[in-house]
C-alpha cells in the first residue's frame, strides 16, 4: 500500500507541476512557441490528472476494471471534442 | 436435438419439447402485508414509500402508459389536422407544440420507462439478486422520472410548451424564437429526466456486474438482462452528453450565455454534435431492452435455443460501442466538412452488420424450432418484420448523396417510427409475456390477438403511405393536395393504432381482476429464472440463495454474510440488528422538490429583460428547501440494501457495491464534464484559436485556486490516514481542513468573477465570457456539492463516525479528488492557454 511519504511526494510533484504551467506562460514561451507551450502544459496536466487519479484514489491498487471505465468515460469525451472539432469547414 | 442450456436456464430436458423445471410449482409464499416494512399492496401508502424493484417496475409500466395515451393524443391531434391540407384545426404554434412534444414524450417519457418497468421487475430475478443494488436510489430514479413528466406537463400553461420539434434544433431552441417560459420548463423537465435516467443507470449496471448469483458468468446471462446491461452503459455516457448540452441550453435561456445564440461561430452545429452524440446511442437505448424482450419470447414460443446466441450477444456489445461513432450521419445537411461526411457514412454501414446477424439469428430460431403463435410471439415477431423495414429504409439515409434528397421529409418520419415501434412492439410482446408473472392473472389470447391484429395493420396504414409521400416536408402542419390521399390513409390508420391500445387496456384491466390465475411458468418453454418462482414472485423473491454453480438453478439455504466484509447502504446508515426497512418517503419527497425547485427556475428571470420574477423565486426557492430537507432525512434514515454474499461480481470483484456505484457515477461525470470542455475548445476552434480573448485577467488567482485544491485533496487523503489510525481528532481536523481549503476556493473564485462583473463582464457579454463562466461554474458547483457532504461528515466524524469503517472517507474523496482533477484541465485552458 501506498506511504506516508509517497502522498507527501505526490503532493509536491502536482504542486511543483503546477507552478511549472504558470513558469511556461511567465517565462513567455507562449507568445515565442505557442504550439510547444501548450503541448507542455496539457501534458503536465495529464501527468497531474494520472497522480492524483493513480495514488489519492487509489487507482493503481484496484482492479484494472475501473481504470478502463474511467478510460472509457474520457475516450468518448476526446472522441466527441476530436471529431466535432475536425468536423469544422 | 439436445443440447445444455447456458443462459441462466434452469431447464434439465434434452429436447426441444422438454418441460422445463421452472414450472415445478414451488411453495407459494404469501406477501405479508407490512413486511419489511412495507404497507400491503392494496395500500396507497405502499406506493409512494416502496423501493422494492417489483412494486418500482410495476410504477414505471403503469406511469409509462399513460405518458403513452399523453404521445398518442398529440400524435391523433396531429393527424386530424393532415387530414386535408389547409385544415384550421390547431394553429402553427400548436401544432409545432404537438410536434415537439409528442417526439420528446414517446422517445424519453414513454420508451425507455416502459422497458425500465420490465428492467426493474425482471433483471434482479433473472439475475438471482433480491433487489436491485440501491433500492432507494431506484425509487428515486422513478420519482424524478414522474416529477419530470409533470414538469413537462405543466409547460403547456406557461405561454407554450417547447415548439422547436423535439430534436430542439439551435437557434430554433434559444428565446429569440422560442420565448415561452414554457420552452424552457421543458428544456429542465428533460434535464430532470436525464438524471433520473443517469441514476437508474449507475444502479442497473452496480447491480448486473455486481449482484449475479453464483454461476451466472457473464456468458450465461439472458439476452433480456444483456439487453438492458448493455443499454444502461450506453445511457451513462449518452445521457451525460445529452446532460451537457441540456444544461447549456439551460444557462441560455435562464441566465443568458450565448452558446447557441446565431451570432455563435458553431453554436448551431455545437448544438446538433451534442444532440446527435447522445441521439444515436438513444436509437439503440431505446431498441435493445426490446429486441432482447424479442430474443426471450423468440426462445419460449419456438421452444428453441437463439441460433448462434453467443454470436448475438457478441454483435450487440459491438453495436454498443459503434453506435457512439456514428452520430454525424444525422449531419449530412449541416456544414460539416465532406471527408467527415464520407467516414461516417463508412461507420454507419457498418453498424448495420452485426444488425443483419441479429436478425438472421432469430429468423433462423423460427426456422429451427416449432412456433406457437401467441400473443407475445406475433408482438415479438411484428417488431422484427417492422424493425426489418426501418433497417433496409435508413440504409438510404445513411448515404450522404441519398440523405441530400430524403433529410427533411417524410421519408424520415416513416423510417424512424419503423424502427422506433419495432421496438415499441417488441416490448408490447413482453408486456403480455410477463404479465402472467407480475399480475398472477392470464390474459385473454383472443383479445391479444385482436389487438396484434388491429395494431399491426393500423401502424402500416400509418406509416407505409409516407414512404409514398415521401416528399412531404416533416413537422409541416400543412401539405401539397397531390399528398391528400396518402395523408388520409395515414390518418385512418393512426386512429386504428390507438383504437388497438383500448383493446389492450380492457384487455388487461379485466384480466386483471377475472383472468386465469397463472402459475410460477405459464410458458412451456420459459427457462429464465424469473420463472422459477410463483406468480407474482414473494417480496424477496427466492426461497433459498440462487445459485447457478451445477449448471442449473438450485436454491440453496443461505448465509447472509456479506461478501465484502459490510452491509452494503445506499447512503443510509444500516443499524446491526434492526429488522430491514424497505420503506422510504424520503425519494419522492426529494422529487417533488426537484420538481418546484425547477418550476421555479424555468421563470425565475424575466425572458427579456433580466429582471427576477418574485413568484417563480418563491416557488423555486420552496422547491429547494424540500429538496434539501428530503436528501438530509433520506441520508439520516435508517436502511439497508441487499447485503450478499454475491456469487458472480465480474469485472468488479473486491469492489463493494457503493464503490462500484461512486466509479460509475464517476465515469459519467467525466463526460458531462468532457462535453463542457468540448463545447468550449469546439466553439473556440469555430471562431479562430488565436483570435480567442482569455477572460481572466492574469493566471495567479486560478493558480491559487489551484494550490488550495491541491491542498485539500491531500487533507482528504490524510482523513483516511487518520481514520484507519483510529484518531476521531485526526478525521475531524483533516476534513475541516479540506472544507476550509475548499470554502477558500469559491471566496477566490467569487473575488474574481465580482471583478470582471465590474469590468462589464457578463455571462452574455461574448461565447469567451460564457464559456468562462459556465465551465468554472458547473466545476464551483461541484465544489459546493462537495462541502455539502464534507459538512455533514465533519459532523459525523465529530460524532465518531468512520473509525471503524472508513469507506464513506474514500468514497467521499473519490469525489473530491474528481473534482480536482477536472480542475487541473480548467486552469491552463481558461487562464493560461
Amino acid at each position: 500500500m501506498v506511504t506516508w511519504k509517497t502522498y507527501v511526494w505526490i503532493y509536491v510533484a502536482l504542486f511543483a507541476f503546477a507552478t511549472a504551467q504558470v513558469a511556461v506562460e511567465f517565462a513567455g514561451l507562449l507568445e515565442s512557441a505557442y504550439w510547444l507551450a501548450f503541448g507542455a502544459i496539457i501534458v503536465l496536466s495529464f501527468v497531474k490528472a494520472v497522480m492524483v487519479a493513480g495514488w489519492y484514489q487509489h487507482l493503481l491498487y484496484e482492479p484494472r476494471s475501473l481504470t478502463y471505465l474511467l478510460a472509457t468515460g474520457l475516450l468518448a469525451a476526446l472522441a466527441l471534442t476530436a471529431a466535432a472539432a475536425y468536423s469544422i469547414t | 436435438m439436445s443440447e445444455k442450456r447456458t443462459d441462466g436456464g434452469h431447464g434439465h430436458g434434452d429436447g426441444p419439447d422438454r418441460e422445463p423445471d421452472g414450472g415445478a410449482a414451488l411453495p407459494a409464499e404469501s406477501v405479508e402485508s407490512g413486511e419489511h416494512g412495507l404497507p400491503p399492496l392494496s395500500s396507497v401508502r405502499r406506493w409512494f414509500v416502496t423501493t422494492n424493484h417489483k412494486d418500482v417496475g410495476v410504477l414505471y409500466i403503469v406511469t409509462s402508459l399513460l405518458f403513452l395515451i399523453f404521445g398518442g393524443v398529440l400524435a391523433l391531434l396531429m393527424r386530424l389536422q393532415l387530414f386535408t391540407p389547409g385544415e384550421a384545426l390547431l394553429s402553427p404554434l400548436a401544432y409545432n407544440q404537438a410536434v415537439s412534444i409528442h417526439g420528446l414524450v414517446m422517445v424519453f417519457w414513454f420508451l425507455s420507462p416502459f422497458a425500465f418497468g420490465f428492467a426493474n421487475y425482471v433483471v434482479p430475478l433473472q439475475i438471482g439478486a433480491d433487489d436491485l443494488a440501491f433500492p432507494r436510489l431506484n425509487a428515486l430514479s422513478y420519482w424524478l422520472y414522474l416529477a419530470s413528466g409533470l414538469l413537462l406537463g405543466v409547460s403547456f400553461f406557461q405561454g407554450a410548451s417547447f415548439a422547436g420539434g423535439w430534436t430542439m434544433y439551435a437557434p430554433l431552441n434559444v428565446p429569440a424564437f422560442t420565448p415561452q417560459i414554457g420552452a424552457t420548463t421543458t428544456v429542465l423537465a428533460l434535464a430532470l429526466f436525464v438524471v433520473s435516467v443517469t441514476v437508474g443507470s449507475v444502479n442497473f449496471i452496480t447491480t448486473i456486474h455486481r449482484m449475479r448469483a453464483a454461476g451466472l458468468t457473464m456468458r450465461r446471462l439472458p439476452i433480456f438482462t444483456w439487453g438492458i446491461l448493455l443499454t444502461v452503459w450506453m445511457m451513462l455516457f449518452a445521457f451525460a452528453a445529452l446532460l451537457a448540452a441540456l444544461m447549456i441550453l439551460g444557462a441560455d435561456r435562464v441566465l443568458g450565455t450565448t452558446y447557441f445564440a446565431a451570432t455563435t461561430p458553431g453554436g448551431s452545429m455545437l448544438w446538433t454534435h451534442l444532440f446527435w452524440f447522445f441521439g444515436h446511442p438513444e436509437v439503440y437505448i431505446v431498441f435493445f431492452p426490446a429486441l432482447g424482450a424479442m430474443a426471450e419470447i423468440f426462445q419460449t414460443f419456438t421452444g428453441r435455443r437463439l441460433v448462434g446466441r453467443k454470436w448475438f450477444i457478441a454483435a450487440m456489445v459491438l453495436v454498443a460501442l459503434q453506435s457512439f461513432v456514428v452520430w454525424m450521419h444525422h449531419m449530412f445537411l449541416t456544414a460539416i466538412n465532406l471527408p467527415v461526411k464520407t467516414l461516417f457514412m463508412a461507420t454507419t454501414i457498418g453498424i448495420s452488420l452485426p444488425f443483419d446477424l441479429m436478425v438472421f439469428s432469430m429468423i433462423y430460431t423460427t426456422i429451427k424450432g416449432k412456433i406457437r403463435f401467441t400473443t407475445p410471439f406475433l408482438f415479438a415477431f411484428g417488431g422484427l418484420i417492422l424493425f426489418i423495414v426501418g433497417g433496409i429504409t435508413g440504409v438510404f439515409l445513411g448515404a450522404v448523396v441519398l440523405d441530400y434528397e430524403f433529410r427533411g421529409t417524410y421519408w424520415v418520419v416513416a423510417h424512424f417510427h419503423y424502427v422506433m415501434v419495432a421496438g415499441v412492439t417488441g416490448l408490447v410482446g413482453g408486456l403480455y409475456y410477463w404479465f402472467p408473472k407480475i399480475t398472477g392473472r392470464m390474459y385473454d389470447e383472443l383479445l391479444g390477438k385482436v389487438h396484434f391484429a388491429i395494431y399491426f395493420v393500423g401502424f402500416n396504414l400509418l406509416y407505409f403511405p409516407m414512404f409514398l409521400a415521401w416528399g412531404t416536408p416533416r413537422r409541416v402542419f400543412d401539405y401539397p393536395p397531390v399528398f391528400t390521399t396518402w395523408q388520409q390513409v395515414a390518418t385512418v390508420g393512426g386512429f386504428l393504432l390507438g383504437a388497438s391500445f383500448l383493446v389492450m387496456f380492457y384487455n388487461l384491466y379485466t384480466s386483471l381482476w377475472r383472468g386465469e390465475e397463472a402459475d410460477a411458468t405459464p410458458w412451456r418453454f420459459a427457462s429464465t429464472a424469473e420463472w422459477a418462482v410463483p406468480s407474482p414472485p414473494p417480496l424477496e423473491n427466492f426461497p433459498g440463495v440462487p445459485s447457478y454453480d451445477s449448471g442449473a438453478l438450485e436454491f440453496r439455504e443461505g448465509a447472509t454474510a456479506h461478501a465484502d466484509g459490510g452491509v452494503e447502504t445506499d447512503g443510509g446508515h444500516a443499524i446491526e440488528g434492526e429488522h430491514a426497512s424497505h420503506a422510504s418517503i424520503w425519494p419522492f419527497v426529494i422529487a417533488v422538490g426537484s420538481l418546484f425547485g425547477l418550476l421555479g427556475l424555468s421563470g425565475a428571470v424575466v425572458p427579456g429583460e433580466g429582471t427576477l420574477n418574485p413568484g417563480y423565486a418563491v416557488v423555486g426557492l420552496a422547491g429547494l428547501a424540500v429538496f434539501g430537507y428530503g436528501l438530509l432525512e433520506l441520508v439520516r434514515e435508517s436502511f439497508e440494501g441487499p447485503t450478499g454474499p454475491f456469487g458472480e461480481s465480474w469485472p468488479f470483484d473486491g469492489v463493494p457495491n457503493t464503490k462500484t456505484g461512486v466509479w460509475v457515477f464517476l465515469a459519467s461525470d467525466v463526460v458531462l464534464f468532457g462535453a463542457f470542455i468540448g463545447s468550449y475548445l469546439f466553439v473556440r476552434v469555430a471562431a479562430g484559436w488565436n483570435e480567442w480573448h482569455i477572460v481572466p485577467h492574469n493566471s495567479l488567482p486560478g493558480l491559487i485556486n489551484t494550490y488550495l485544491l491541491l491542498t485539500s485533496s491531500f487533507a482528504v487523503v490524510l482523513a483516511l490516514v487518520f481514520a484507519k489510525r483510529n484518531s476521531r481528532t485526526g478525521v475531524v481536523a483533516s476534513l475541516a481542513a479540506t472544507f476550509l481549503l475548499g470554502v477558500g476556493f469559491l471566496v477566490n473564485k467569487g473575488i474574481e468573477w465580482i471583478e470582471l462583473f465590474h469590468e462589464g463582464e457578463w455571462l452574455s457579454t461574448s461565447i469567451e465570457t460564457s464559456t468562462f463562466y459556465l465551465t468554472t461554474g458547473l466545476h464551483g458547483l461541484h465544489v459546493v456539492i462537495g462541502l455539502v457532504i464534507a459538512g455533514w461528515m465533519i459532523y459525523r466524524a465529530w460524532n465518531g463516525a468512520y473509525l471503524d469503517d472508513d469507506e464513506p472517507i474514500e468514497l467521499f474523496g473519490l469525489y473530491w479528488h474528481f473534482v480536482d482533477i477536472v480542475w487541473l484541465f480548467l486552469f491552463p485552458l481558461f487562464y493560461i492557454l
